[in-house]
């Protein structure tokens, strides 16, 4: 059984004429990374609303189709319950604090203080995320006071203190150094590893390349190509749909088209190349 | 701020609080009250909040004082109204009126204000929550006092951009009117947007989840909590039956 899986959907935001989700169906299974990608406006950040049922809950609109969380539909859970199954992470890292909180130690311990978790218990967890997210210097700093990459930080940090077994992330990096950006993909590996669900909005496709499992492509509302990363990421029909292919992959096509040879086998990654190279001998 | 006050349980210092108001009201005179003043003064001194709570007092209250005095001693007209010129008069009654009327502002507006400045923001909501008041309403209180300041920025902001386009945001009373209405609506619009991202986050954080809230902030009652409460009681009854026996 998948843990989420839409079926048809088609959605249009209220006072829209045109539809922005067209027919879209979707099978994410426990403990795997999807990497949801393509252009800016596409539709992934509605995407994501639908999974988390803010879409028809408070954005209302014309929504067709079903959306089934661990079996079950969505219409049949309570709001207030979903947070603990779903985390979701949004895009804009000013305003997913909660605004009540004058440290980010609290900050964190905020939505377990809402589902009623004893103290002692939330202090336990508050430790241990702050060291996983390694926010040790920030703790007693008040979150407004910190900057978008911290923000974010702790926005994530925040919402898997809650312990879902699914997380959606949108465009976590955005606001992110390159350092930070590893991290949160450092992060990223963690979860996987504790068997959590993750889907990733994300358009640097070189860290989608190392992370993920599979590749949801959007172009236009429409889920236009689907499959395990190796696949979807060596494929130049990727560029066609308005997404990216890692700067790697792009050189290994053109040598292979060069070449007329297949381009199955293109490797993705640095490590990939190294591989690669070292097979045929070149390093 | 005092540790010892900061971490008095806020209900302490509010029962603290509505009986020097009570008193400032129920004493006749106004030397009792004015008394209160420096009473105030020397226990903000003990908390370790006097420049504070001076300059906190000295910008609101003097003015309003000075207005009342104006207008009791010399526009209201009074039986023993003296004329002194055109409109202006003097009045002994309305010295008077006006001694008793300022003596109880002030006794009362410097508890509230020592009270605010010994009593964290945080602990108020702890102890309204604890007393179960709605989590919604606590809500309110607490997002609305960490808003204020980001407000200000926003406007800061918008107010840079302005100038940056040329705009006077500077100068007198009425440039800054000019400047402050075509920022109303940035401001208002750029806030509402973030109402609708912030009811988002909310619920990613379990907002409206129908369990029984916990807090990790704690703020445990003290023995001396119940001291100063018991104490504030005995003083006011111990006033009234005073009172009645004369
Ligand atoms: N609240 C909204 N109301 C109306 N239209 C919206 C709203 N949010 C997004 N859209 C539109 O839906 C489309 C998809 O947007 P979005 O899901 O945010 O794309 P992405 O996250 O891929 O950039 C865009 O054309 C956008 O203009
Ligand atoms: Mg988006």
């Amino acid at each position: 059984m998948s843990i989420i899986s839409l079926i048809n959907i088609n959605y249009t935001y209220p006072l829209e004429e045109k539809q922005t989700i067209h027919s879209l169906s979707l099978d994410l299974e426990k403990g795997c990374v999807y990497g949801l990608t393509g252009a800016n406006e596409s539709g992934k950040t509605t995407i994501c609303n639908i999974i988390r049922g803010f879409i028809p809950e408070l954005y209302k609109g014309e929504l067709t189709g079903e959306v089934m969380i661990k079996g079950k539909n969505i219409n049949d859970y309570n709001i207030g319950d979903l947070a603990t199954i779903i985390g979701y992470s949004f895009q804009n890292p000013f305003t997913q604090l909660s605004g009540v909180k004058d440290t980010v130690y609290e900050e964190i311990a905020y939505g377990m203080e809402n589902i009623g978790v004893p103290r002692s218990k939330m202090i336990q967890k508050v430790d241990e995320i702050v060291k996983m997210f390694q926010l040790e210097d920030l703790i007693d700093k008040n979150p407004f006071e910190l900057s978008g990459g911290q923000k974010q930080r702790v926005a994530i940090a925040s919402v898997v203190a809650l312990d879902p077994e699914i997380i959606i992330l949108d465009e976590p990096t955005s606001q992110l150094d390159p350092k930070s950006t590893e991290d949160i993909f450092e992060i990223i590996q963690l979860l996987k590893k504790q068997g959590k669900t993750i889907l990733l909005v994300e358009h640097k496709v070189d860290l989608l390349a190392a992370y993920c499992d599979e590749i949801l492509l959007i172009s236009r509302g429409e889920l236009v190509m689907q499959g395990p990363v190796k696949e979807i990421l060596s494929n130049p029909k990727v560029v066609e749909y308005g997404g990216q292919l890692p700067q790697v992959a792009l050189y290994f096509i053109k040598k292979a088209k060069a070449n007329g040879s297949s381009v199955s086998q293109v490797p993705l990654t640095v490590q990939e190349v190294y591989d690669h190279l070292n097979k045929d001998g070149e390093v | 701020m005092d540790s010892r006050i900061g971490n008095l349980y806020p209900s302490s210092k509010f029962t603290f609080i509505i009986l020097i108001i009570l008193l400032s009201m129920l004493v006749p005179g106004f030397i009792f009250q004015y008394m209160i003043f420096l009473f105030i003064f020397l226990i903000s001194l003990f908390s370790g909040t006097a420049i504070k709570f001076l300059s906190t007092f000295m910008k609101s209250i003097p003015i309003l004082i000075l207005f009342i005095f104006i207008f009791q001693v010399f526009l209201i007209v009074n039986e023993d109204s003296q004329q002194i010129w055109a409109f202006i008069h003097f009045s002994q009654i309305g010295l008077m009126t006006s001694l008793t009327m300022t003596s109880k502002i002030v006794a009362i507006s410097s508890s509230i204000i020592w009270f605010f400045q010994v009593t964290r923001v945080k602990d108020i909501i702890y102890a309204l929550e604890q007393s179960g008041v709605s989590q919604k309403v606590t809500f309110v209180i607490a997002s609305t006092i960490q808003l204020i300041p980001q407000m200000l920025n926003l406007s800061r902001t918008i107010a840079d951009a302005q100038k940056s386009r040329g705009i006077e945001t500077e100068g007198t009373l009425f440039v800054r009117m000019k400047a402050f209405i075509p920022m109303i609506g940035p401001l208002v619009l750029s806030s509402i947007q973030q109402i609708e991202e912030r009811v988002l986050a909310l619920e990613s954080r379990a907002f409206s989840s129908k369990a029984k809230k916990t807090s990790i902030y704690e703020l445990r009652k003290q023995k001396i909590d119940y001291i100063i409460v018991i104490f504030c009681i005995l003083v006011l009854i111990v006033y009234i039956v005073w009172r009645i026996k004369l």
